[in-house]
C-alpha cells in the first residue's frame, strides 16, 4: 500500500528515506513465479526452501534508499536523453520518449544491503546451489520491491505539490547504458546509502537499484513496455509482471 | 543397458541425489544416484557405462530446460545428483579407465562480480563429463592465462553480466588469443549476442548452460 515514509535531508536536496525490511517482504507466489513456477507446479521440497528463504529476508535485508529532485527537460534537438540539472543524461530514445512531459526528475538509489548476497554466495560455496539460487532470486525481487516502495513514496511527496510521476527507469535497461551509472551517482554524496560503484560501474552491494523517475503536471505512470527493451529476461520485468493486477 | 544403470540415469535426470534427499517428491525415501552408483560398482558394472548413462540424462534435462518444462532449480538438482555419481567414479577417472571429455576453464571477467550464471554453466558442463576449473569472479586476463598454461588443451568460457564488462571480456579474449591463437573460447552472459561474441574474437556464444554444453560437444566432434 502506498504511504508516505519518514525521510531526512542528508545535504541540500538529497533525501534519505526510511524503508523497513518489512516493506520489502515478497510473497511466496511472487517468488515461485520468478523462479519459473506457477503455484501448483512447484515440488514440496522447493516450497520448503522458499519458506526458509523468505523467513530470512527480514533479518538480512538492511534497506537504505534516497533520492534527489532536479529540474529536467528533454531537449528537442537531442532526443536520445534529457538534461537533468545542468547535466545531459544519455538515457536513449525509449526512456527520453517516456519522460517527454517531465519538468523535473527524481534520481534515486536504493539497496537491500550485502546480507542476502553474502548468504547466497555462502550457500553456493557450501554446495547448496539450489538454496543459493533461491536466495539470489529473492534478493533481486526484494531490491526491486525497495525501488517500488521508494517510487511510491516519491509519487506521494510530489502529489503534495500537485505533480505526478512517471515509471522508473534504470541504467542497463531500455537502452540506457550501464556506464551512465557514474553520471547518475555524481548527483549524490559519496557512498550515499552505503552504495558505491566499481570501475566497471557495478553497484556494490550488488542487490541495489538506481534510476530516474520523471515528474510533472502531465507525467504519467504507464504499464511497463518490456517488449521495447532488448533484455528479454530480467528480474525487473518478472517483478513488473508479478505485480501486475490479474 | 542394465536396469540399474538406467535407474541411475533416471535419478540424475530427476535430480534424486540420495535416499535422504526429499526431492523429487515422488521419489522420496527411494535410493538415489549416490546409493545406486555404489551398488552398481559393487556389482561390477562398467564405470564408463554409468558415466555415459548419466551424461545422456544431463542432456535430457537440458533439453527439458530448453523447452521450459523444467527450470533452474531442477537443473541444479540434476547437476548435484550427477556430482554424487562422479564422486564414485573419481577412482576410475584417476586410473584412466574413464576419461573426461576435456578441461573447461571458466570465470567471470575482471570488473564483474556476478557468478550465478557462471556457476550454473560450470556445474552443467561438469555434469556433462568435462573436468571444470572454475576461476571465480572478477578474473583478470593473467589468471586465465596462468590456468591455460597448466592445461594448454583446455577450452575457455568467459562470463559477464554487465554491458560495461564486455570491454573487459573483449580484452581478455584478445590477451588469451595473443598467446594461444588456436584455443577455443566460448562467451556468455546477458549483454552478449552471437554478433558481439564474433566481433570480440570468441569462437562461440552460449545463451544458457545447455547452449554451452551443445557448443562444447560440437567442437569436440569437430576436433
Amino acid at each position: 500500500m502506498e504511504r508516505l515514509l519518514p525521510q531526512s535531508e542528508r545535504e541540500e536536496g538529497v533525501f534519505e528515506v526510511t524503508i523497513d525490511a518489512a516493506d520489502v517482504t515478497i510473497s511466496k507466489e511472487v517468488l515461485y513465479r520468478a523462479l519459473g513456477y506457477s503455484d501448483n507446479r512447484i515440488d514440496p521440497h522447493f516450497k520448503d526452501i522458499v519458506d526458509h528463504v523468505l523467513a530470512g529476508i527480514h533479518d538480512l535485508c538492511a534497506v537504505r534508499a534516497g533520492y534527489r529532485v532536479l529540474d529536467a527537460h528533454v531537449k528537442a534537438d537531442r532526443g536520445e536523453g534529457l538534461v537533468v540539472g545542468r547535466t545531459f543524461i544519455t538515457t536513449g530514445c525509449t526512456i527520453a520518449g517516456q519522460l517527454k512531459n517531465a519538468e523535473k526528475a527524481a534520481l534515486f538509489l536504493c539497496t537491500i544491503g550485502p546480507g542476502m548476497e553474502a548468504w547466497s554466495r555462502r550457500l553456493f560455496r557450501e554446495g547448496d546451489p539450489v538454496r543459493g539460487h533461491f536466495v539470489d532470486t529473492a534478493a533481486s525481487l526484494a531490491a526491486e520491491k525497495a525501488a517500488a516502495v521508494l517510487h511510491d513514496h516519491i509519487g506521494l511527496v510530489m502529489a503534495g505539490g500537485g505533480l505526478k510521476v512517471t515509471n522508473r527507469f534504470s541504467p542497463g535497461y531500455c537502452g540506457w547504458p550501464v556506464a551512465d551509472q557514474r553520471r547518475l551517482f555524481s548527483f549524490f554524496p559519496e557512498n550515499f546509502c552505503g552504495i558505491s560503484l566499481t570501475e566497471s560501474a557495478l553497484m556494490v552491494p550488488v542487490k541495489s537499484v538506481s534510476g530516474m523517475i520523471g515528474i510533472g503536471a502531465h507525467a504519467m505512470r504507464e504499464n511497463y513496455s518490456c517488449e521495447r527493451c532488448s533484455r528479454k529476461e530480467c528480474t525487473a520485468s518478472r517483478a513488473y509482471k508479478n505485480s501486475a493486477p490479474t | 543397458m542394465n536396469e540399474l544403470v538406467e535407474t541411475i540415469g533416471r535419478c540424475v535426470e530427476r535430480g534424486k541425489i540420495n535416499k535422504a534427499s526429499p526431492f523429487p517428491g515422488d521419489m522420496k525415501g527411494l535410493d538415489g544416484a549416490d546409493e545406486l552408483t555404489h551398488q552398481a560398482l559393487e556389482a561390477g558394472t562398467d564405470a564408463e557405462a554409468i558415466l555415459q548413462a548419466c551424461i545422456a540424462a544431463m542432456v535430457r534435462i537440458g533439453e527439458k530446460f530448453g523447452r521450459n518444462e523444467v527450470f533452474v532449480p531442477e537443473m541444479l538438482m540434476a547437476a548435484k545428483a550427477m556430482k554424487a555419481v562422479t564422486e564414485h567414479l573419481k577412482p576410475f577417472f584417476q586410473s584412466g579407465s574413464v576419461q573426461a571429455k576435456g578441461t573447461f576453464i571458466i570465470g567471470t571477467v575482471a570488473g564483474d562480480l556476478h557468478d550465478i550464471g557462471k556457476n550454473l554453466v560450470s556445474m552443467f558442463v561438469e555434469g556433462n563429463g568435462w573436468n571444470v576449473v572454475d576461476l571465480g569472479v572478477d578474473v583478470k586476463p593473467e589468471k586465465f592465462i596462468d590456468a591455460i598454461r597448466k592445461q594448454p588443451k583446455c577450452v575457455v568460457g568467459l562470463s559477464a553480466l554487465l554491458t560495461t564488462t564486455i570491454v573487459s571480456m573483449s580484452k581478455t579474449v584478445q590477451e588469451i588469443r595473443a598467446l594461444f591463437p588456436s584455443i577455443n573460447i566460448v562467451v556468455g552472459g546477458a549483454p552478449l549476442t552471437m554478433e558481439i561474441a564474433k566481433e570480440m574474437g570468441a569462437n562461440g556464444y552460449a545463451r544458457d548452460p545447455q547452449g554451452a554444453v551443445r557448443w562444447l560437444a560440437a567442437i569436440r566432434e569437430a576436433s
